[in-house]
């Protein structure tokens, strides 16, 4: 009993720290799957966004010098710890705006339950679930990376325009693979191409050679992998590479990992193509690099420019709100919409000076240009990468 | 801190306290008073969550249905649903003893994570099901909470009340006695594998109305719901910890692990920031320490089971008898 008086008593007395907070600072919830299906992606996308909040309170703090402050909730990739975990950051933190959750189902989940009726805007940089789009959000949810329909539709068009009419699909099963598999299937069967083959695997497993040939008895000489280059879609790409089922290779933006080029080698992937979000004339990207570099990171990690950008847009909106949070949504389209001056990753100073001018502002991100549209989408653009030397370079746009 | 906050989310765990009720007392039929080691309780779970959601919500292009039938109807299918799935289960794999029969209700709570990630064209695949409609969802934040608070708390109150009146009923003693000495009851002219059936698919039914609230507490169900550790695992240390066999022990064992689950991470976050994310794993370790100290100091939960019904009037008299005799 008296453990459990012990516990009690922690527990209160923890929570009564939290509310003695300062209230000079403004806090934000950084939600992520840390402990769930991505725990290893999760930890460098939290850095990255970060670092973005280390940015603003370095360059003279947020709303008249106050201190950003992120907290840092779990939401484990699965919608009952992601709610319980934004409940919290909403009620007990009250957070003025939520970065993440990181994956669809819990974006899907907190959105509904915990934001929308909380009236607390909510931008993840990694859930691509179309669902998204068509929540009933009342304009307060937003993602800075593009829904899995953009990215899957115009790597279908492009391969056509190249030449390639008939290949084979194999895509991760989850929100990730399925849903750009979706779009590319689409896109791909109403333009006059052809699916040889087209099939889930799981996750981890050891050998995925029973899945190729499978896939190789249809006949196409190009395999399509929806899947992340550190992980199985590596297994996968050496396992094609090895027994020869395939000739080319596409991949979409996980497969554009520096691993597959230091586990396989440039001279095997002469082949490999994949598809990547591009950032439009600007070097956004190369300045987030930078700086990502500095503290440490490591820039070619999945999402960490997402995360960044969704940090950052989320203390532009707080700046430009004036730290209301019922007004962060509208600030947020406004912040990113493509008109007003230009700002680029790291530029805080010039963009509150500018806010405090009442100048419109444009928010040019590591991950794209991430202009919202009225569902709070980004539409991506996307450019083909191939390996050259012992590094990806950009081969063309994407249509 | 403000009050309101502070008040909805106490609200807020409430009513994951009552969904996660439903899922230990639908356990407890099960492993309390059957002695059925069922360790695919996600897979009830998603087969409630999915087909109440599915007869709810409005069309869509990506998954079966459009019915758009009332919420009760519903939440009386998704009970219905889980039944019938666990019937077919039940008769293949309750004739394993128990840690067979643990290994069989994994493996069957895999291949209904599998099939609903899979067969997209039910289920909406990795999409999952959304747009579900929430009873009194139009209301504002705090409102809505509370309104469905009631309705599940209802829901748990009824729940519990059909178990202790069939526990205590001689169903309910037939099952003890069968958990207890399967050769004696065989003996007793009992029909074993019948009588384990009607406690697998009762239990089932509960788990089932467990999943169909929370899908209509998110308005969305996707398969990342279905994960072993949240909603399989982590409703055996609430009923472990409580008290399996005892309805009461299980509906506080679901209160005090939610509660710790779910504070903890006000503990961990006063760590400095550069363990952030390693103290996140805290509260998972303090989820299986708790199990371990449970199992090894309270083997028998905070609330035990009951042993003897002395209020009874036949047991009474029987102990009258004997002291008599003595």
């Amino acid at each position: 009993m008296l453990k459990k008086i012990a516990l009690a008593a922690g527990l209160f007395s923890a929570t009564a720290l939290a509310s003695n907070a300062v209230q000079a600072e403004v806090k934000v919830g950084l939600l992520g799957g840390i402990s769930g299906p991505i725990a290893a992606m999760a930890p460098p996308m939290l850095d990255s966004a970060q670092l973005a909040i280390q940015q603003v309170n370095e360059q003279g703090g947020i709303l008249g010098g106050q201190t950003l402050e992120a907290v840092v909730g779990d939401s484990a990739c699965n919608p009952q710890n992601g709610v319980d975990s934004a409940t919290k950051l909403v009620n007990i933190e009250q957070v003025a705006g939520l970065i993440g959750p990181h994956c669809s189902g819990a974006v899907l989940a907190v959105a509904n339950s915990v934001t929308v009726p909380a009236g607390i805007t909510l931008i993840t940089p990694s859930g691509t679930s179309p669902e998204i789009t068509g929540l009933d959000d009342k304009g307060q949810v937003f993602r800075t990376v593009p829904s899995d329909d953009f990215q899957g539709r115009s790597l279908a068009r492009t391969l056509l325009d190249l030449g390639t009419k008939k290949v084979a699909v194999a895509y991760l099963n989850n929100d990730y693979g399925s849903g750009l598999a979706n779009a590319f299937k689409v896109e791909f069967e109403a333009n006059g191409g052809e699916l040889a083959g087209y099939s889930a695997h799981e996750e981890g497993k050891a050998s995925y050679r029973s899945n190729l040939a499978e896939l190789s008895r249809g006949g196409a000489d190009t395999l399509v992998i929806f899947d992340y280059g550190d992980g199985t879609g590596l297994t996968i790409l050496r396992q094609a590479l090895e027994n020869g089922f395939f000739t080319n290779f596409v991949g979409g933006d996980g497969m554009k990992s520096d691993a597959i080029i230091r586990e396989l080698g440039a001279d095997n992937l002469t082949t490999f193509i994949a598809s990547s979000p591009v950032g439009e004339k600007s070097n956004s990207l190369e300045i987030f690099n930078e700086a990502y570099k500095a503290v440490g990171g490591n820039p070619d990690a999945i999402f960490v420019s997402n995360s960044y950008d969704a940090a950052f847009l989320m203390a532009l909106a707080l700046e430009k709100a004036g730290g209301d949070s019922s007004k962060v949504s509208a600030a947020m389209s406004a912040v990113s919409d493509g008109q007003g001056e230009a700002v680029l990753p790291g530029e805080w100073t010039k963009a509150v000076e500018l806010i405090a001018a009442g100048k419109d502002i444009d928010y040019k991100g590591a991950s794209g240009d991430l202009n919202f549209d009225n569902a709070g989408d980004v539409p991506g653009s996307y450019g083909l990468f191939k390996v050259e030397g012992d590094a990806f370079a950009l081969q063309q746009a994407l249509n | 801190m403000e009050l309101i906050g502070l008040l909805n989310y106490a609200v807020f765990m409430a009513i994951f306290i009552g969904i996660y009720s439903l899922l230990a007392l639908g356990l407890n039929i099960q492993w309390g008073f059957s002695g059925l080691f069922n360790a695919g309780i996600a897979g009830f779970f998603a087969v409630g969550a999915y087909t109440s959601a599915l007869l709810t919500a409005p069309e869509s292009s990506v998954h079966l249905g459009g019915f758009q039938l009332p919420v009760v109807a519903g939440w009386i299918g998704a009970m219905i649903a889980a039944g019938l799935i666990a019937w077919p289960i039940g008769k293949v794999c309750l004739r394993f003893r128990s840690d067979y029969l643990a290994i069989a209700t994994i493996g069957v709570a895999e291949i209904i994570r599998l099939v609903v990630k899979s067969e997209g064209w039910m289920t909406g695949g990795a999409r999952g099901v959304n747009k579900i409609p929430r009873p009194f969802g139009d209301l504002t934040y705090l409102y809505s909470q509370l309104a469905y608070l009631a309705l599940v708390v209802a829901i748990v109150f009824v729940v519990y009340l059909a178990i202790e009146r069939q526990i205590s009923a001689p169903w309910g003693r037939m099952m003890r006695g069968i958990r207890d000495n399967e050769d004696a009851a065989t003996a007793m002219g009992k029909d074993i594998k019948a009588r384990r059936l009607e406690a697998f698919i009762f239990g089932a039914a509960v788990m089932g109305l467990g999943g169909a609230l929370f899908a209509h507490f998110n308005r969305s169900i996707t398969p990342e719901a279905i994960d072993p550790m949240i909603a399989t695992f982590l409703i055996w240390i609430m009923l472990i910890l409580g008290g399996s066999g005892n309805n009461r022990g299980a509906l506080l064992g679901v209160a005090v692990v939610w509660i710790i689950w779910s504070a903890s991470e006000f503990v961990t976050d006063q760590l400095p920031t550069e363990y952030a994310i390693k103290a996140k794993y805290m509260r998972v370790f303090i989820i299986g320490l708790l199990l371990q100290l449970v199992l090894r100091f309270r083997p028998e939960g905070i609330l035990p089971e009951p042993q003897g019904t002395a209020d009874r009037p036949e047991v009474k008299t029987l102990q009258n008898q004997e002291s008599a005799a003595k």
